[in-house]
């Protein structure tokens, strides 16, 4: 994949600077005091434990579901299904929670997780089979199913996982299942070292084993170009690639799903909401589909988030203004083109040379 | 040089001239001080090999690409093109290697497409615009089917539909990027015609092009670079094709293929009464028979499209068979799969290069482990040793002369002659038994070509078999001890490339059995 070069932070801050331009213009028209607003955006990111934390707590489901839409891309194949995923292995993860009564805390934690992994891979196994082999587009597929995915999981929490008479919901999960949270009053927990973990270990597998290899012969950066011939012709069955990458990426999404219950939620009612699965697939373009690069995007984009909840509950901005601000970012980053014209400098050029290098 | 200074002092007989051009990418000068004149009325050939910078040249005065520096003259006034639609206004017609056609349009939606004449209501005039293209063409005396979509039409066809659409937005200087390249020699003969009654009716044409045989019997003066800079400019008359292609390469180059008789032992492949149906489910291979020996170079001429690509395909297992059997050391392997055919040390150079042969996505190491990343050392237990990795990669680098500044390039930015390297190099590096090369040196230039026939022979003289499919007569003429020739699917012909003439292979290609 593309590697970092100082174009991109070129375009980072440019991105930055119009988008601040465009918040500054926001604010002041709804009233508000900009330098204000943007003070409290830097404390609620970045300023003491608990913020920090926080940030962290809103990175820990992005960091996974960035990792899984960069994996199905790489291979080729187009999910946007990982949102379903996610609810789905939420369900099941907080179904095991509180189902499995006997269990020692690491069992019972690990347990849950990898429910949950299989039930969000599960999740994927009908598209990525009707793509291989009945040919109907991933993308639609995987869009439909995550709408069945809210249906569902709704169904379950009202119906055969219902505890409370009164609010549609699953028992809370024992406390043998808990990912334990660290700070006080924050949702920060343990989980965010898996996320983290994992997608160290997905940058280990997509670069430097032959699985991963084969995994991306046929994909990388053709993204919905599946069945590569390139791949076929060298004997690497791309279908298998297709398949098992999907899989991966759904059993990632349904790990994100998982963590959210287990180590903040605590139990799934009908009414928790996900976009995670969306916001990942901003969060692994902004990282060039590099597992490292999207811890990155995650640890900003999950400053900036949790920066918007302190400016809402501070101000009178709501956080709606904040998400809009986020969107207008990522579109000024993607836009490349931008610094295109700086290329004729020649100190662009030499730093852009410099920062390019590689190793190999 | 002479005509061309001659020229300089007429400046009102000079269609084009783009004035010291320079063209600068990250990394690579395309163009140096580039002077490039055309005369008004003239075929006027560049020449070079890829990477040259003929193709950069072409898009500045095509207003695609700017130029850093330099003037652009039309017709002596000099003028700033720096979008398509300016040059188009100017009278430039641009006919690209890959056509820009709408393949379920017929000719004249194609030729119309943004210009349609409208009739009085607003509409499109149908009938008005199916006269003008025939008018046009019958002008230039091209014969054309209104009725016929572009996905039925023959490549020839389809030329002269890109050549039309050019002349209906009147174009005076025509470009053609390497034009026959998808040609076959009857087709190349009919596009030469169409050239010289385009430049009889007043038109000029550019005539890109690898082929330097086609420059001397069509162009009047031709123009070589190299490295981004002109070498020379000649009329042909004056000159040679050995002068040409030392300035094309900076070298004498033998455009004969250098080896001694084959000593052909035992047999490698041997290949019993094949039939493959093509993708749309149609008999494309009706029967073949052949048999390759070690130590041998076996040819498969012919025009594309008559069974060649599914012939390869078979071999490879990339396509299923229907009937017969592909008996390669003595096993048959007509239902493997890819991965064991290739595991069985059977080498593959497929005639797509940029879908099949490569991910052009994938860095150029990442490219070249494709038939042997899983084998120690590169990678021991599905771990890879990327250190073992990079020398491996870069030695194939060297030894194939890949010209790239590092392997963690990606293929994508390297030129077709350097992407084909990464092919072949790969292919070879394996030591493979037998050696299955599909237009191996498709868009690739001179001196590439003369590096690859070489490393063919050198399969052979080691002891390996090959089979060479290429549509380039003289290229199987060349490098092939024994040559099939291939029509509708069948072997028309065995040959001896030494025993016939070209004109005897040309109709042989055509069908036509002695």
């Amino acid at each position: 994949m593309e590697k970092f070069s100082f174009k991109d932070v070129l375009v980072t801050f440019a991105g930055l600077l119009i988008t601040s331009f465009i918040a500054w213009v926001l604010i002041s028209a709804t009233g508000n005091n900009p330098s204000e607003v943007a003070l409290y955006l830097y404390e609620g990111g970045f300023k003491g434990t608990r913020n920090i934390a926080n940030s962290l707590y809103q990175a820990t489901p992005l960091i996974l579901t960035a990792v899984a839409t960069l994996i199905s891309f790489r291979v080729g194949m187009f999910n946007i299904g990982i949102n379903g995923s996610m609810y789905v292995g939420a369900l099941y993860a907080g179904w095991a929670g509180y189902k499995f009564t006997t269990l020692g805390h690491f069992t019972h934690v690990t347990v849950c997780i990898l429910i949950g992994m299989l039930v969000g891979a599960a999740w994927m196994l009908l598209p990525a089979l009707l793509r291989v082999y009945a040919g109907v587009s991933e993308i639609i597929s995987t869009i439909i199913l995550n709408f069945v995915a809210v249906l569902f999981v709704s169904y379950m929490a009202n119906g055969p996982f219902r505890a409370d008479p009164i609010a549609p919901a699953t028992p809370r999960i024992l406390e043998t299942a808990e990912l334990k949270q660290i700070f006080p009053n924050s949702q920060f927990n343990t989980g965010f070292f898996i996320a983290v973990f994992v997608a160290i270990l997905a940058h280990f597998v997509l670069n430097k084993t032959t699985f991963g290899y084969e995994l991306r012969s046929g994909g990388d950066g053709l993204v919905g170009m599946y069945p590569s011939r390139f791949s076929s012709y060298l004997g690497i069955p791309s279908d298998r690639s297709a398949i098992i990458g999907m899989l991966i990426s759904g059993a990632l999404g349904g790990l994100a799903g998982a963590i959210e219950v287990l180590g903040a939620v605590r139990y799934f009612f009908q009414e928790l909401e996900f976009n995670q699965g969306f916001d990942g697939i901003l969060i692994g373009i902004l990282g060039k589909l590099e597992p490292i690069g999207s811890i990155i995007a995650s640890l900003f984009y999950g400053a900036i988030k949790n920066g918007g909840f302190y400016v809402d509950y501070k101000t009178d901005v709501s956080r709606e203004i904040i998400i809009v601000l986020i969107s207008i970012l990522i579109f000024f980053v993607s836009a490349q083109k931008i610094v295109k014209g700086l290329e004729k400098y020649p100190f662009i050029k030499k730093m852009d040379n410099f920062f390019s290098r590689k190793k190999m | 040089m002479i005509g061309y200074r001659k020229n300089f002092k007429m400046s009102t007989n000079t269609a084009i001239h783009l004035k010291n051009i320079t063209k600068e990418y990250p990394g690579v000068i395309a163009n140096k001080n580039v002077d490039f004149e055309v005369n008004k009325g003239e075929i006027h050939a560049l020449v070079g090999e890829n990477g040259a910078g003929k193709s950069t040249l072409m898009k500045i005065l095509y207003g695609i690409e700017q130029p850093d520096e330099g003037e652009i003259l039309i017709n002596g006034e000099t003028q700033v093109i720096n979008k398509v639609e300016t040059a188009i206004n100017l009278g430039i017609g641009m006919v690209h290697q890959e056509f820009t056609l709408v393949p379920s349009f017929t000719a004249p939606e194609n030729i119309g497409l943004g210009q349609e004449p409208r009739n009085s209501q607003g509409l499109i005039d149908w009938k008005g615009l199916n006269k003008l293209v025939v008018d046009i063409a019958e002008k230039y005396g091209f014969k054309v089917d209104p009725g016929l979509k572009m996905i039925d039409a023959s490549v020839g066809v389809q030329q002269r539909t890109e050549i039309l659409k050019t002349l209906y937005r009147n174009a005076n200087i025509l470009i053609l990027d390497e034009p026959t390249a998808v040609l076959t020699p009857q087709e190349t003969d009919e596009l030469f015609t169409v050239i010289r009654t385009l430049v009889d009716e007043g038109k000029t044409v550019i005539f890109i092009t690898h082929k330097l045989r086609e420059v001397m019997e069509i162009a009047d003066r031709v123009t070589v670079m190299r490295a981004g800079e002109v070498q020379g400019v000649s009329e042909t008359k004056n000159t040679s094709i050995a002068e040409l292609a030392s300035q094309m390469v900076g070298r004498e180059v033998f455009l004969q293929v250098k080896k001694d008789e084959a000593n052909p032992e035992e047999e490698i492949l041997n290949v019993e009464d094949l039939w493959v149906h093509d993708a749309r489910g149609l008999l494309a291979v009706k029967g073949i028979s052949l048999d390759i020996k070690k130590g041998e170079i076996v040819g498969i001429a012919g025009v594309e499209g008559n069974g060649q690509s599914e012939l390869v395909e078979a071999l490879t297992g990339l396509r299923k068979t229907s009937q017969g059997s592909i008996n390669y050391l003595g096993e048959n392997i007509s239902s493997s799969t890819p991965k064991n055919i290739r595991r069985k040390k059977i080498a593959h150079i497929p005639e797509d290069r940029t879908n099949t042969g490569l991910n052009t996505q994938l860095s150029i190491w990442e490219n070249l482990i494709g038939n042997s990343y899983f084998r120690k050392p590169l990678s021991t237990n599905g771990i890879f040793n990327l250190k073992k990795i990079a020398q491996h990669s870069n030695k194939l680098k060297d030894d194939f002369d890949i010209r790239a500044p590092n392997i963690s390039l990606k293929v994508r930015s390297l030129s077709g002659g350097n992407q084909q390297k990464v092919v072949v190099a790969r292919e070879l590096s394996e030591d493979p038994i037998l050696t299955i090369a599909s237009q191996p040196t498709r868009g690739v230039d001179i001196g590439n070509i003369e590096a690859i026939h070489e490393q063919l022979v050198q399969m052979r003289d080691d002891g390996g078999a090959v089979l060479l499919v290429s549509a380039e007569l003289d290229e199987v003429m060349a490098v092939a001890d024994r040559v099939g020739v291939m029509y509708e699917g069948q072997i028309v012909k065995w040959v001896n490339p030494k025993e016939v003439d070209q004109a005897q292979m040309g109709l042989y290609m055509a069908g036509v059995k002695d």
